[in-house]
């Protein structure tokens, strides 16, 4: 998605990891790996010539939220995306979202059979407020993106 | 033969070092997306580490800290702390945010320009 939006190549961004995901991404466990830090990329689009637009991509799974918290301080919102294969995976970043009263909207990822699924179908499922945007899209489509973005 | 020196290819002095062991930046609190560009005094730059002579470069025109961390190969909190040194010293200003709300939000005039921006695109 990020690499999609950005004007300049997607960057990888290290964040420290928080000691408490480091029991969890136990790296002991994983040869060779010696740094604790996760990455995260990002990507830049210049909106006008004094505002410059961050899009922070980062993994969505629950156990990955203390990743989540620098990007959306202060940040226009979220785009929460849906792989509708695997719904359950997005249910703690839209908790994430509405806990905060952070806006976001749901982007439904493109994949075969993604068209059967209704939009009320997801809105349901996802338990969302009536005010949330679903909309559908390609994680590789630009256009897409930012007609879900605006 | 040598391993090669943890943290990435061509790093041969540990981050840690190059901060001097602080992880946080002194004063102001410094988001990652904050912007930074040089000031006329970094013209004259002599006696730097190379960590430093490098944000100097990056920064001619406006770049942001996650920038400077991606560029240089480090993590963010340390491209925070040699931006911070940086600007005490002189060398770099760092551009006020945009207008906020209380809740440290975007105001609507940011995201009305937003996306007057993004339109326009």
């Amino acid at each position: 998605m990020v690499t999609a939006l950005s004007e300049i190549p997607p960057l990888l961004t290290e964040q420290e990891m928080t000691v408490a995901s480091v029991g969890i991404d136990d790296v002991a466990a994983v040869p060779g790996k010696r740094t604790t830090t996760v990455a995260l990329d990002f990507g830049r689009i210049t909106v006008d010539d004094a505002m410059v637009l961050y899009v922070f991509g980062t993994p969505g799974q629950s156990r990955f939220w203390f990743m989540w918290d620098e990007p959306a301080r202060g940040s226009v919102g979220g785009v929460v995306v849906v792989d509708l294969r695997r719904v359950e995976d997005c249910f703690a970043a839209v908790d994430y979202f509405e806990d905060r009263a952070l806006p976001f909207v749901v982007a439904v990822n493109g994949f075969p059979g993604a068209d059967e699924f209704p939009v009320d179908d997801v809105r349901e499922a996802l338990d969302l407020h009536p005010g949330v945007p679903v909309v559908r899209m390609d994680a590789r489509v630009e256009h897409a993106l930012l007609r879900a973005g605006t | 033969m040598t391993a090669p020196p943890p943290g990435g290819p061509g790093r041969v002095v540990p981050v840690y070092a190059v901060t001097g062991g602080r992880t946080r930046s002194t004063g102001r609190p410094l988001p990652p997306e904050s912007l930074v560009s040089v000031t006329g005094r970094a013209a004259h730059v002599t006696g730097l580490q190379a960590e430093y002579r490098a944000v100097v470069a990056l920064a001619h025109d406006p770049v942001s800290i996650v920038e400077i961390g991606a560029h240089l190969g480090v993590p963010v909190g340390v491209a925070r702390v040699l931006v911070s040194d940086l600007a005490d010293a002189g060398y770099l200003v760092v551009h006020a945010a945009g207008p906020q709300d209380a809740a440290g939000r975007p105001t609507p005039e940011v995201l009305e320009r937003l996306l007057a921006g993004l339109r326009a695109r």
